[in-house]
């Protein structure tokens, strides 16, 4: 990896016999960016003083005095170690100060920018995400004819490990099923794959689940996850969101038709300003629609401004992977965002349905200003709103200066203010401005963001383990020629999500086994497997647990896709958190029940327990990487909830009760984990069962509850839980 | 390279056990149990770190574990602990010109009114509370009433919020959470942040006030039921007996093994299976917390247990008490759920509304100090007591016996570790309307209850989506003067 600016910098300084004199801007400046700018510039500087400007510095009672160290206050102050307060100059960085003052004090370029280079304390515009992506060439280690392999092999091999053997196909195909589809396959599918002796086997196998209707459900809903996707608005009414549903099975659509990236951006953010404006587009913008909504804030006026930052940020962290709400404050701590960058960007919303408006509307607009029937979307007020002022510390009653609509400042190659609308437009354009800076090709970010998601879901953590943040808190990519290489690749090849993630799972990376035969050693020097030398044995999501009780049960109804939501029945003793408990959840009939969990009705004041107690979310915020947890509440619903006895009671019923033993052991295992028995298994299954009908021989049917109790045993093992 | 500087507590927990591998909640199980002294066989990690584990406050503790007795609904703070008598002389004037408000809900105005109860003093210290608690009011030396809170919305959905998450918008970790995270839990087969609703309902805006927000799961908080299974998923269908579910785990067991064995160094199948022992364990444990059959008659009288109306909230405040005692470190007390009338929400009267809920949570909790004193759990106890907001010192509409809401100014109490009884801290006006005298905003009172627990509001920090996320956000101060 390049060697950063800052890193030279600090070399020279931690060097104090170099003989020449300090030089501004490559000495002088630097130090004060790093250790007086974060107080000392900005719209709010501390005491006053602006230490990047050369008229302050300089300038008439100016802290510097050229040449006169005894008249210059700033002298005075860091000679002392009163400035910087808690963390003195090193005696190396004293000298670069005196030498400089001593000399005349030449100043340099001006003012200085803060955010130019980065420091130990911020990131500056020459982050390494904020680069432009460049392809670079493929190692040329290893025989494997996959770049993913290669770049991998060549980390290794740098370390004298290798990877992991390849998946044996039974381990692979399940793996896949629920990578691409979050369901399992069949014992049926598994035996054929096993058994299929064509050499393009496992190609056509991934063809096929790309191809499926049920690949958009899965992937759709990782989506979902990051826009906050809820159906009501919260708070104490909890309205439900007409309609909201479209925009979930707009976003499935997509993924099943492998839409375009950039059209996935600019129909969210401004499918109603297109001007090949659709239905369908119309809908997308829901997206702008998905936060929460408080029809009695404590100040409707105030409210605008959080709606405004919600929106920003569900943008900037969707897209981007850049947390620009600090910025509503004040200039971001750690990455390159001016605060005037969040209201610029904010602008491109302010346009909307911000102002408080009638209750039934839920904060957006009323179908008549989309133009189109039965659609929960976005729009503007009109093509000309009233400006937005930089709030001083975010704070409404504070206004300062407008701000005009523009792109954020990091990306130096984009940084331009918005274009007028057109005359014949209705709306801003803003939206349709801002949408069009996030896919211009020369923003580095959407690219290496997205590849890095599709890595994530199918390796378990991305390059970038920061999903989110791509800035200066988050985490260096694992791989950074890797990411590029995959960015670049994603955008040449026309953005295509489902030809990268057919590429990623034909690598012997992804193919490769959860264990590995020295994991005991590459744990200790690798315990995260930064390295990528053995796939992440996964537990199955909220979802994917849900679908595939169902799935064993034989009660999956994979044929109801799309439309309203369903509600699930919900045990009455979840309701007690409820302020309007009766009222407020009706069950869907029983021929809903079976739907997959996708369209599981999501109502923010009651996520259903079964997801949540799974880490299902909070839908108040991008959620870009689930948490998964292990406690003891988990294995209580799966011992005792309801919907998983119903769900062992079905699988019994499907094994077969009348069956012999032998044969309902044999049926049991390859319904619910999709392979035959072992023998081990075998005779603790059977003693299990005559033991259970003991126990139960004062009931109806002692038989059927000790089939039905050795079924739920099946549902709880690790193994169906587990993805290797 | 970002350096571990740049977080006051050095890297997050989840960024470190990120390092450590994945799995990590699975890890960090695997360390309560060990902790807990179960077996745990070849994949146990020696020292882990995980989102329950027990950790050392940031200072010494005064209280190791807090009651939130919650209001819901919003007392109205001149008719309980912040006695105007100024409110005789003005009444039937309208509040002056100059005092800015928002009408909540936009309600019928109406004009000054005193007290619908006397206030008397209590104990040595003489502390004026009224006649709704009067046997609180023979515990006033111990408690430290806070005359001058404020919150930032005059709406229950989003004040409640506010109280319990400091936010008045839905998604931020709830107090208990922080707790729960700063400190981890003591005893792993009861949950370390429990919730006890009224019968009543739950508060406006549901989850969200329990809710661990952008945390982990593991911190959220469990809705505790008072009468039967207090969790959710607590027993199967009935025919499924302890032996039987015995038998299943045993078998689960021996399948988990099996797996196991074919995936040698993985923690956490290690972790879920062990899991499964600690379900079976809560599965006793958790009744035996609610059931009061082995309290005394003399207890279950003090309580008002069996008896109107306190029974319910009275059976509440005995359970926590049995809570806080098996090693949960949170516990919330709703009194009040649903809306209006069934919560302390006094639209109507006032002395209707809060002779009811006032007789309903009066005796229990007194009882519950009592309790707390004799068992010596007080000292490191901290008791919390109040509402979303007050009520307003205005009637709505003309010799109307109600009041509005009211955050500009109203009064919460705190007892127990820590705390200084017999004292009335900050003051509103005369009216009782705003607090003018060492304000106290939520955060503050937020940043209290922390430091009272030994944790550093300003350090105790969840990196979120790029940011160090604080339950005090950039703000709150310590209310020194309630500190003993």
């Amino acid at each position: 990896m390049r060697l950063h600016l800052a890193m030279i910098l600090l070399a020279g300084l931690t060097c104090p016999l170099s003989a020449a004199p300090p030089a501004f801007d490559r000495d002088v400046a630097p130090l004060l960016v790093r250790r007086c700018l974060e107080c000392h510039s900005g719209a709010d500087p501390k005491g006053d003083l602006d230490l990047s400007r050369k008229a302050v510095v300089l300038g008439k009672d100016g802290p510097v005095v050229p040449g006169q160290l005894e008249a210059s206050v700033l002298w005075a102050r860091v000679s002392t170690d009163k400035m910087p307060p808690k963390n003195p100059l090193s005696p190396s960085e004293k000298a670069i100060l005196r030498e400089w003052i001593a000399r005349g004090a030449p100043w340099g370029s001006d003012p200085l920018d803060p955010f130019a280079v980065t420091t130990d304390r911020h990131a500056g515009r020459d982050w390494w995400s904020l680069q432009p992506v460049r392809r670079p060439t493929i190692p040329s280690v290893g025989n494997s004819s996959n770049p993913i392999d290669r770049w991998i092999a060549a980390r290794l091999r740098d370390r004298r490990m290798s990877a992991a053997p390849p998946a044996d196909r039974r381990t692979l195909i399940r793996r896949v099923y629920y990578d691409l589809l979050g369901l399992p396959p069949t014992y049926e599918q598994i035996e054929a794959f096993v058994h299929d002796p064509a050499p393009d086997a496992y190609e056509k196998l991934i063809d096929r689940l790309l191809a499926s209707p049920q690949y958009g459900e899965r992937w759709g809903r990782y989506w979902l996850d990051v826009v906050g996707y809820a159906e009501t608005c919260g708070y104490e009414r909890d309205q439900p969101k007409p309609e909201v549903w479209k925009y979930r099975d707009w976003v499935i659509r997509a993924f099943n038709d492998d839409m375009p990236y950039p059209r996935f951006v600019l129909e969210q953010l401004a499918g109603d300003e297109l001007p090949e404006r659709t239905t369908a587009s119309v809908i997308a913008t829901g997206f702008l629609r998905l936060g929460t909504w408080n029809d009695e804030p404590n100040d409707p006026n105030e409210y605008k401004y959080d709606r405004l930052e919600d929106m920003v940020h569900t943008t900037s962290t969707a897209f981007l992977g850049m947390t620009v709400k600090c910025a509503r404050c004040h200039d971001h701590k750690f990455d390159p965002i001016r605060q005037t960058d969040y209201y610029r960007m904010a602008a491109a919303f302010w346009a909307g349905f911000l102002e408080p408006g009638p209750r039934e509307l839920l904060g957006g607009p009323d179908t008549r200003a989309l133009g189109v029937e039965g659609v929960f979307g976005w729009t503007d007020r009109g093509r000309q709103v009233a400006p937005l002022h930089l709030l001083r510390k975010g704070d409404p009653k504070r206004p300062g200066p407008v701000i005009e609509p523009g792109h954020l400042s990091m990306l130096p190659a984009l940084d331009q203010p918005f274009k007028a609308p057109p005359a014949t437009a209705k709306t801003t354009t803003r939206r349709l401005q801002l949408a069009q800076w996030i896919i211009d090709p020369k923003n580095p970010l959407p690219a290496r963001v997205w590849v890095n998601r599709l890595w994530q879901h199918h390796f378990g953590q991305g390059l970038v383990r920061s999903v989110d943040n791509f800035g200066f808190t988050g985490e260096k990519p694992t791989h950074p020629e890797l990411l590029d290489w995959l960015a670049a690749e994603f955008v040449e090849g026309g953005w295509k999500t489902k030809r990268m993630q057919r590429l990623i799972l034909l690598s012997a990376t992804y193919r490769q086994s959860s264990l590995h035969p020295r994991q005991e050693e590459y744990t200790r020097t690798d315990a995260g497997n930064q390295l990528w030398w053995r796939a992440e044995r996964r537990r199955l999501d909220a979802e994917a647990l849900r679908d595939s009780l169902l799935f064993a049960a034989g009660k999956l109804d994979l044929t109801r896709k799309g439309g309203p939501s369903f509600a699930p029945e919900i045990p009455a003793d979840a309701l007690e958190g409820l302020s309007m408990k009766g009222a407020a959840w009706k069950p869907s009939p029983a021929s809903e029940q079976g739907r997959r969990s996708v369209y599981v009705f999501a109502k923010r004041g009651l996520l259903p327990p079964l997801l949540t107690t799974f880490d299902f979310p909070d839908t108040t915020m991008p959620s870009c990487q689930r948490d998964v947890t292990t406690v003891p509440t988990q294995a209580l619903a799966l011992l005792n909830n309801p919907f998983v006895h119903e769900q062992s009671r079905a699988l019994a019923k499907r094994v077969g009760i009348a069956r012999d033993p032998g044969e309902q052991v044999t049926r049991a295992w390859q319904f619910a984990l999709g392979r035959p028995p072992r023998e081990s298994e075998r005779r603790a299954a059977l003693a299990h069962l005559e033991k259970q009908a003991r126990t139960f021989a004062g009931r109806p049917e002692p038989k059927r509850d000790a089939l039905a109790s050795l079924c739920q045993v099946l549902l709880n093992t690790n193994e169906f839980i587990y993805v290797d | 390279m970002h350096t571990p500087s740049l977080y006051p507590c050095g890297l997050t927990r989840r960024e470190l056990l990120w390092e450590m591998g994945g799995g990590f909640a699975g890890l960090a199980l695997l360390h309560l149990l060990s902790a807990d002294g179960f077996a745990l066989g070849k994949d146990a990690p020696s020292t882990v770190e995980g989102p329950l584990t027990p950790r050392k406050p940031h200072f010494e503790a005064k209280a190791k574990r807090c009651v939130f007795l919650m209001m819901n609904g919003g007392p109205s703070q001149v008719d309980t602990f912040d006695p105007k008598p100024a409110l005789a002389k003005y009444a039937g004037q309208p509040l002056p010109p100059g005092k800015k408000f928002i009408n909540s809900g936009g309600r019928k105005m109406g004009y000054l009114t005193p007290a619908f109860r006397k206030f008397r003093p209590g104990g040595k210290s003489g502390l004026p509370i009224s006649d709704y608690f009067p046997r609180v009011r023979e515990h006033a030396d111990k408690l430290a009433v806070i005359r001058s809170c404020h919150t930032d919305s005059h709406a229950h959905g989003s004040a409640l919020v506010m109280m319990n998450t400091g936010k008045t918008f839905i998604g931020r970790p709830s107090l208990g959470s922080w707790a729960v995270y700063g400190l981890g839990s003591v005893k792993q087969d009861l949950p370390g942040y429990v919730v006890l609703m009224d019968k009543r309902g739950g508060p406006i805006s549901g989850q969200p006030n329990w809710s661990s927000g952008f945390m982990s799961a593991a911190y959220s908080g469990t809705l505790f039921r008072p009468v039967g299974d207090p969790i959710l998923d607590l027993r199967g269908p009935g025919y499924l007996t302890r032996e039987a579910q015995r038998e299943q785990l045993d078998l689960l067991a021996q399948l988990n093994e099996e797996h196991h064995t074919a995936r040698p160094g993985s923690r956490e199948l290690a972790a879920r299976s062990a899991s499964y022992e600690l379900a079976f364990r809560m599965q006793a444990a958790a009744p035996e917390a609610v059931d009061l059959s082995k309290e005394t008659r003399k207890t279950l009288q003090e309580y008002g247990v069996g008896q109107k109306p306190t029974d319910e909230f009275g059976r509440n405040c005995l359970i926590a008490r049995r809570l806080l005692e098996r090693g949960v470190r949170f516990v919330q007390l709703y009194s009040g759920g649903g809306h209006l009338e069934d919560t302390w929400d006094a639209h109507q009267s006032i002395e209707k509304n809060h002779g009811l809920h006032g007789a309903e949570v009066d005796q229990p909790i007194a009882a519950l100090l009592t309790d707390l004193e004799r068992t010596g759990l007080l000292k490191d106890t901290l008791v919390i007591w109040g509402g979303e907001f007050g009520r307003m010192p205005f009637s709505e509409g003309k010799g109307e016996p109600g009041r509005n809401h009211n955050p500009y100014g109203f009064s919460m109490w705190f007892a127990g570790g820590g705390v200084k009884g017999g004292i009335a801290y900050g003051a509103t006006d005369e009216f009782g309307f705003e607090a003018v005298e060492n304000r106290v905003h939520i955060h503050d009172l937020h940043a209290t209850i922390l430091h009272l627990l030994g944790l550093d509001h300003e350090k105790l920090t969840y990196f979120h989506q790029g940011r160090n996320e604080r339950l005090t956000d950039v703000a709150g101060v310590v209310i020194r003067g309630i500190l003993a």
